[in-house]
Parts: C-alpha cells; structure tokens; sequence
C-alpha cells in the first residue's frame, strides 16, 4: 500500500473532524478533506503528514472567507424589504442540536484564532515539531500556547454552565 | 529546586519533550509532591479538553474509497494539462496579434506614485534620466491617455486600495535598489500591469508547460493548485538556468506572474518598464495622477544566491509576501 494511502486510512477522520470545527458542515468538511487528499496525491509531498493539515487548513480558510460573501450577500438582500423575509443570517441557519454541542462551540469561539489554531492541530493528532513547523510558532512556544489554550477553552466553557445556573435560579 | 512550570508539565505530558527533558522532570516529579499536584491537575484539564473537543465531532465519517480519490486526481491532473496547452497555445496566438498593440501601448510612461520623492537611481542600471514634474505641463483632462482611463474603470476597487495604502512600503521599480537587496529580504515594488503585461524584450519563448518543464527541470516557479495561463523562458547563457516566467490565473481572473533568473536580468527586466518611452513629455506627472487615482500592479521580490524570485499581481501584500516566502521554500526543497 502507498505511503498516502496509510495516511489516509489514519488521518482521514482526523482530517474531517480538523475541518468540521472550522467550517461547521459536515458535509463540507469531507468534501474538502477528499479535496486535500486529491491534492496529495497529485503533489506526493515530502512530509504528507503536516503538508495534509496547513492544506486543510488553507481550504478552510478560502472557506471561511467565502462564508463571509454570502453573509454579506444575505446582509444585503436582508436589508431589501421586498425580497426574501425568510433568509436568516448564517449564524441562525446552523442548526445546533445538542445544547452541550453548542457550549463547546462557543467556548472554542472565544480563544484566539492562533490558541484554536493550536488546540485543534494537537487534537488532530499532529506533534510539537509539526504544529510549530505549521504555525510559526517557536518549538518551546507550543507547550505555552497549549497550555493557555486549554485553560480557557475549559473556563469558558465552566462559566457558561455557571451562568446558565445563576439564569435559571433567578427565573 | 526549581518547580517545573506549566508549560513543561503541559508538554512533557504531550510527549513534546527530549528524552533528557523527560528524564529531568521525572526525577524531580519523584520528589516533589507540589509539582505531582501539578501535573495531576494538568492530566485532568488535557482529559477535559479531549473530552470537549470531542463532542465537536461530525456525525458521520466514513472514508470513501482511496481509488476514487487516485482516479479523481488522475482525472484532474489530464484536464490541467489539456488547459494547459489550450492556454499556451491561445496565449502565443494573443502574443502574436498583440505585437502592434504593444508598440503603441509602450508609449505612455508608468506614473511615479503620489507623494513618492524622486530619487536618483545609480544602483539599477540604465535607468531613465528623471523628468522633472515642474517641467511636464500638467494636461487638460481631455487629453487623459487611454490606457489610464481603461485601467481605471477596469478595477476601481483595487485603484482605491492602491492609492490608500502606505506610500513607503510600495516603491517604484525604477528606484528601488535591486541589486543591493540583503539575502532574502522581502521588498515591494510597484509597476503597471499593461506595461508588464507586454514588454518582454530579447529572445522569449512561449512553451507549453510540459515543454517548460523538460528545459527547466523541476525548477519552474509556479504556485501549486492554480491554472498556468503561460510559460515564458528566455536564454541566458548556454548551460545556465534560464530567466523563467510563469503567469497562472487566480480563481478571481487575477493573473500573477512569478519570476525567476539571474538577478542582474531580472532587475533589468523589471527595470526595463521604464527605460522604453522614447517620449518624456508622454509620462504622466505625479500631480496628474494623483487626480486620477491609477491602477498598480504589486511586486514582491527576493534574493536567492545569485538568482532572484519576483512575483507580481494585483493582490494585496500580504498575500504577495505569503506566496513568495512558500515558493522560495518549495523552490528550496526541491
């Protein structure tokens, strides 16, 4: 078997889980994992590993900056009396399930963009050495920022379960 | 004794450490309870972010499989090459019928920037001799040349973040030092796209890329992922690397361009857009085009040895400086 395609075997979930938490599709996030996988296979790189996630990574990027267009687009169209009073903005299309789901996701929404960057690529399963070859972060920089990271994601997330209680004592 | 910080304790546990840093921070850990407290606290926080993290799962993940991605890469990979050569072949044909054109386009002098200083030149060779603005007449705006009219309402987006944004990070190529860059320091320098667009002098070829690639080895500057519009080699002297430009096209219809030669042809050639108005009074002064705000293309440029890597475009610097540092590490590692 081909080097990629072991790669693919054990990387492949991570690879979509990496993009779900950033483009919150599902869907989505396998089209583009296959994307990255496509683009490996026609670039063989020299370290599949790490090139496989900062491509990942770039993809979700475009994305998100694609996602802003058609806010925008929405926005506009919004802002237009006559046409379409159904559309909603993006944020309330997304349909959250599981509240607790939703607690994570907003808990993970109020790190910094590097600190998220650098949670989700330790729980993709990349090592020091490849998160900060991918980030530009220096090596011993990585332990701090993880550190931080998952300090806060866990506070944020504890102190929207307070609030929720203080809410629900006061009604 | 020093207590293990968090950091280390949040790494050790991550197996982001050397060996001797394990074996350090587990003799100590063996004998300090403050600092096994510690490292309990953290496993826990770690278990709890997995845990977290883990409910922000998709629903469902099956791989499909690997031979539909082997065949859609293949199948991506004959239609690239067949666009390819579409474009290359389209291109030489536009190259062709485009020689009158260029001629006359080559009149009209590329604009010195807004607030930009007129600065003396010496480290580029032949460089044009300085107009005075005071000299030039400022023109009715009737007799507004027509290429700048058309450059103007082609883009008018990009005209306006061009003429906002920061003057001292854009230079005009015709003074800007080329040749005394430090290695790898990234500059920025700005040249109209028409004239760039055309005025390749000397020998140059249009190939196709696999015909490109067979004379330059793996060697071609490109960006990986975007559809090559055009590959243009020119000679340099037998048995060296020729001076290479290659232009691909950007999602948005953009079109970049990334260079890459001998330094002293590069700088000549990207010098060379301004050396070729034979008609100073044509040049357009800067009090004239600060009315009539005019459309710049962006250049990054880097030293590599005795070679130098150029890419231009209309995109924004950043962008720019992101492209060029990945392309000199892919161009490094191949």
């Amino acid at each position: 078997m081909d080097e990629l395609e072991l790669l693919y075997q054990s990387t492949y979930t991570a690879v979509v889980r990496f993009l779900y938490r950033k483009v919150w599709d599902a869907e989505r996030a396998e089209d583009l994992a296959q994307e990255v996988f496509v683009r490996a296979l026609a670039h063989r790189p020299d370290k599949p590993r790490a090139w496989v996630f900062a491509v990942a990574a770039n993809l979700a990027r475009d994305e998100a900056r694609a996602a802003v267009r058609r806010k925008r687009h929405l926005t506009l169209l919004k802002g237009d009396p006559v046409a379409h009073p159904t559309i909603q903005p993006a944020a309330d299309t997304l349909v959250e399930h599981d509240e607790r789901v939703a607690a994570v996701h907003e808990a993970l929404s109020v790190l910094t963009p590097r600190d998220r960057e650098i949670l989700l690529l330790w729980d993709a399963g990349l090592s020091y050495p490849e998160i900060a070859a991918q980030t530009g972060l220096a090596l011993g920089a990585v332990g701090t920022t993880l550190a931080r990271a998952r300090r806060r994601l866990v506070e944020a997330h504890d102190r929207q379960h307070a609030d929720k209680g203080n809410h629900a004592a006061h009604s | 004794m020093r207590h293990i910080p968090e950091e280390e304790l949040h790494a050790y546990l991550d197996q982001g450490l050397s060996r001797s840093q394990c074996v350090e921070i587990e003799s100590h850990l063996a004998s300090c309870p403050s600092c096994q407290a510690a490292r309990d606290g953290i496993a826990a926080l770690r278990d709890r972010t997995t845990a977290l993290l883990a409910k922000l799962a998709p629903p469902r993940n099956f791989p499909p499989p690997f031979d539909s991605l082997r065949r859609r890469a293949a199948l991506e990979a004959t239609a690239r090459r067949r666009r390819v050569h579409a474009a290359a072949w389209a291109a030489s044909l536009v190259a062709a019928l485009g020689v009158g054109w260029t001629a006359s386009s080559l009149v009209i002098q590329r604009p010195i920037p807004p607030g930009q200083p007129a600065q003396p030149a010496a480290a580029v060779p032949q460089a044009t001799p300085r107009v005075d603005p005071a000299v030039v007449r400022p023109r009715p705006s009737t007799a507004v040349p027509a290429r700048v009219i058309r450059q103007s309402r082609r883009r008018p987006a990009a005209v306006a973040r061009d003429t906002t944004g920061s003057a001292d990070s854009l230079r005009p190529v015709d003074t800007l030092p080329l040749i005394a860059l430090p290695t790898l320091e990234l500059s920025s320098i700005d040249i109209p796209r028409a004239d760039f667009d055309m005025e390749l002098g000397g020998m140059w070829r249009t190939l196709s890329w696999d015909g490109a690639q067979a004379e330059a080895g793996d060697k071609l500057p490109h960006i990986d992922g975007l559809p090559v519009v055009q590959v243009q080699l020119q000679t340099v002297e037998e048995g060296k690397k020729p001076l290479m430009v290659v232009a691909q096209q950007l999602a948005s219809g953009e079109v970049i361009r990334t260079i890459e030669g001998p330094m002293n042809d590069v700088s000549h050639l990207l010098a060379g857009r301004t050396m070729t108005d034979p008609d100073p009074s044509a040049r357009v002064d800067s009090s004239y085009a600060g009315a009539e705000p005019i459309n710049l293309d962006r250049t990054m440029a880097m030293q590599r040895g005795d070679r130098m890597l150029v890419i231009t475009g209309a995109l924004p610097q950043d962008s720019l400086r992101a492209m060029i540092r990945r392309l000199n590490a892919e161009m490094r590692s191949k």
